[in-house]
């Protein structure tokens, strides 16, 4: 399949003078071959990204290019590429064959031709007993197979997935994201994915870019945007977070990760703790992120830690793991634990809250209004 | 013993009284239907009821009242050219009404949908009025344009419910995977809206075929339609042909709303 390369410059998207833009200067490079996922809260700017991408909007300004050729101009069904969409959208009045064969219609590929592509594209999504039935009555999973079929049949330039898995159930939406997720791989197209849902982002894609209010907050590996967020709103939008506003204290030797120091801390009248941050924070005053699972319950004080001391407000039990809300002061910090260790905690009781250095992450920057 | 009687559904007064309602109201709309279809059978040599005999002399009558024969061949090829050039304007108009957005939407579907709201004594004085120096009175293409006018309505009010309810995405994804505008129109757009275009022909056709104030206005003299032709007969004869007439009109409709029904499922498209 070809490989193709995006890149978005500049691109905005304004739907009426006076309001704030949909998608606002926004700059993207996707690799070859590499599954980005346009990750946000709804009215983000995401799908309006990938609809201009598609061609099915026009951009206010900027520019988007593949391979290094410019197709902002171009119309959107001189773009060569493939859509799957969260309804399926798959054509009612022709049966699964038909549907998949439209593409190769259009670009007036020999009958023949025509039938060994459908027959392998529909054998890739493994509905190939399925090709005569009419798309009605079938199953919401393999519509949207039927779509992913469709889409790559043509071999698009790129392939461009709209929140393909939220109109499924929520066991088959795992299935279809592990599958989605080895085609993508085993045919290399570059593909872009729009999802609201965290977890699909940090399982299937290679790049993230993170979304609020027509920015990218946010691009890099799951890795990346999971472990070292740059922003309060990445923080709390991937994954569970844990903020405690902190004042950096004395710089006290490099990290393991490149570039960063280890520091240490102090909570306001709470104690000194030890975090990681870049370089060059000592003396200022910022949030530190520790993701619950991170942040160790127990019941009993330790002698050689330095540690939080609260009370349980809230136990919730969800059968592998038990979620504690534990007060500290004014804040109220969230800690997850295994539901094999020993003796679990009641609301009411004290809990002492600790945490090692290298899990506690300084924000570079403070956290910024962000709307609810 | 008593556990049967726990069971027994208790009697509800109101249910026998509204049932009585209903088929009173069924046999006030059907009553006129009921009486022509009777009187077509009937003996009386003037029309008028009770019957006072059984006869089929009126049916066979019929092929040979030229009159007859002429009006429903005016009133067909009216009906059918009507029927094309309204599918021909009202789709798109739908479609443009639907889709698009664009300055003077409102006043446009506001256009299109006023001839239901004019009645039609008075645009057909119009017509008159304006088609005298255009020279189209008493013409096919007068009557044509007349009836174009008060069908389209039906057309763009059905089609625009299809759209409404069809996905925009499959023409999207028909876009996406290479089709222009006309083959996404006729290979997504169209097939899908199938029903409700299909509706908007049947409900023009009958309406065209069928419509008298107009036809009466416009070509009276020189190009009568069938109704037009029925209201004169009754105006100089008073026997019961009409009836035995008016019995195969409602034959040719039912079979019409039948086989549409059969083959596409007319309640689907007009719900």
């Amino acid at each position: 399949m070809t490989e193709s390369k995006l890149s978005i410059v500049d691109l905005t998207k304004k739907y009426a003078a006076g309001l704030a833009p949909a998608v606002d200067r926004l700059n993207m490079e996707v690799e070859e071959g590499h599954l980005v996922a346009l990750l946000g809260p709804s009215g983000c700017g995401k799908t309006t990204t990938l609809r201009m991408v598609a061609g099915l909007m026009d951009p206010t300004a900027g520019s988007i290019m593949v391979d290094g050729r410019e197709i902002t101009q171009e119309p959107v069904n001189k773009r060569g590429m493939g859509m799957v969409f969260q309804s399926y959208a798959l054509f009612p009045h022709m049966n699964v064959e038909q549907n998949v064969a439209f593409g190769l219609q259009m670009r007036q590929v020999p009958k023949a031709e025509q039938k060994a592509r459908v027959a392998e594209a529909l054998d890739m999504v493994q509905l190939g007993h399925l090709g005569k039935r009419a798309t009605k009555a079938l199953s919401g999973g393999q519509q949207q197979r039927i779509a992913l079929a469709r889409a790559l049949v043509v071999e698009p330039t790129l392939l461009l997935l709209d929140e393909p898995l939220s109109n499924l159930d929520a066991k088959l939406r795992d299935t279809m994201r592990t599958e989605i997720r080895s085609i993508q791989q085993r045919t290399r197209a570059t593909t872009l994915f729009v999802t609201h849902d965290q977890d699909e982002a940090l399982d299937m894609a290679d790049r993230i870019a993170v979304m609020n209010g027509g920015l990218i907050e946010q691009f890099g590996s799951p890795i990346d945007v999971y472990e070292r967020p740059r922003t309060h709103f990445v923080a709390n939008f991937i994954g569970q977070a844990n903020f405690l506003t902190i004042t950096v204290g004395e710089d006290v030797g490099p990290a393991s990760a490149a570039g960063e120091r280890n520091y240490k801390i102090e909570v306001p009248g709470l104690g000194h703790f030890g975090a990681v941050g870049a370089s060059g924070l000592t003396g200022r005053s910022l949030p530190v992120l520790i993701r619950p699972h991170r942040l160790r319950a127990s019941l009993q004080p330790s002698a050689s830690v330095q540690e939080l001391k609260g009370t349980v407000e809230q136990v919730s039990y969800t059968g592998d793991t038990l979620s504690i809300a534990v007060r500290v002061g004014d804040e109220v910090l969230q800690s997850q634990l295994h539901t094999t260790s020993g003796s679990l905690p009641h609301t009411g009781d004290t809990a002492f809250l600790s945490w090692d250095p290298e899990h506690a992450y300084i924000l570079p920057e403070h956290a910024k209004a962000v709307a609810a | 013993m008593s556990e049967a009687r726990l069971f027994k559904p208790r009697f509800n007064p109101a249910k026998p009284i509204f049932n009585i309602v209903v088929f009173l109201l069924y046999l006030f709309l059907l009553a006129p239907l009921i009486i022509v279809f009777v009187v077509s059978f009937a003996s009386n040599q003037y029309l008028s009821f009770p019957p006072e005999g059984f006869t089929l002399k009126w049916y066979q009558a019929l092929p040979s009242e030229t009159i007859f024969v002429e009006g429903m061949k005016v009133s067909l090829i009216v009906a059918v050219f009507v029927t094309v050039v309204v599918l021909a304007i009202g789709v798109p108009a739908a479609l443009a009404l639907q889709r698009f957005e664009f300055k003077s939407k409102a006043a446009m579907e506001a256009f299109f949908l006023s001839p239901l709201l004019t009645p039609s004594i008075v645009l057909a004085l119009g017509m008159v009025l304006l088609f005298g120096p255009l020279n189209l009175n008493n013409t096919y293409t007068g009557i044509i344009i007349g009836h174009v006018a008060i069908t389209i309505p039906f057309v763009i009010r059905t089609t625009i419910m299809s759209l409404a309810t069809a996905d925009t995405s499959c023409e999207d994804a028909a876009r996406i995977l290479g089709a222009g505008p006309w083959t996404v129109f006729r290979r997504v757009t169209l097939p899908i809206i199938r029903p409700g275009v299909i509706a908007g022909g049947v409900i023009a056709f009958i309406v065209s075929f069928d419509e008298a104030v107009i036809s009466l206005f416009v070509a009276e003299s020189g190009l009568p339609t069938l109704p037009v032709q029925v209201l004169r007969y009754v105006e100089n004869s008073a026997d019961a042909a009409v009836a035995a007439l008016s019995v195969i009109l409602i034959l040719i409709s039912l079979a019409v709303v039948v086989v549409v029904e059969r083959v596409m499922g007319l309640r689907k498209a007009l719900n």
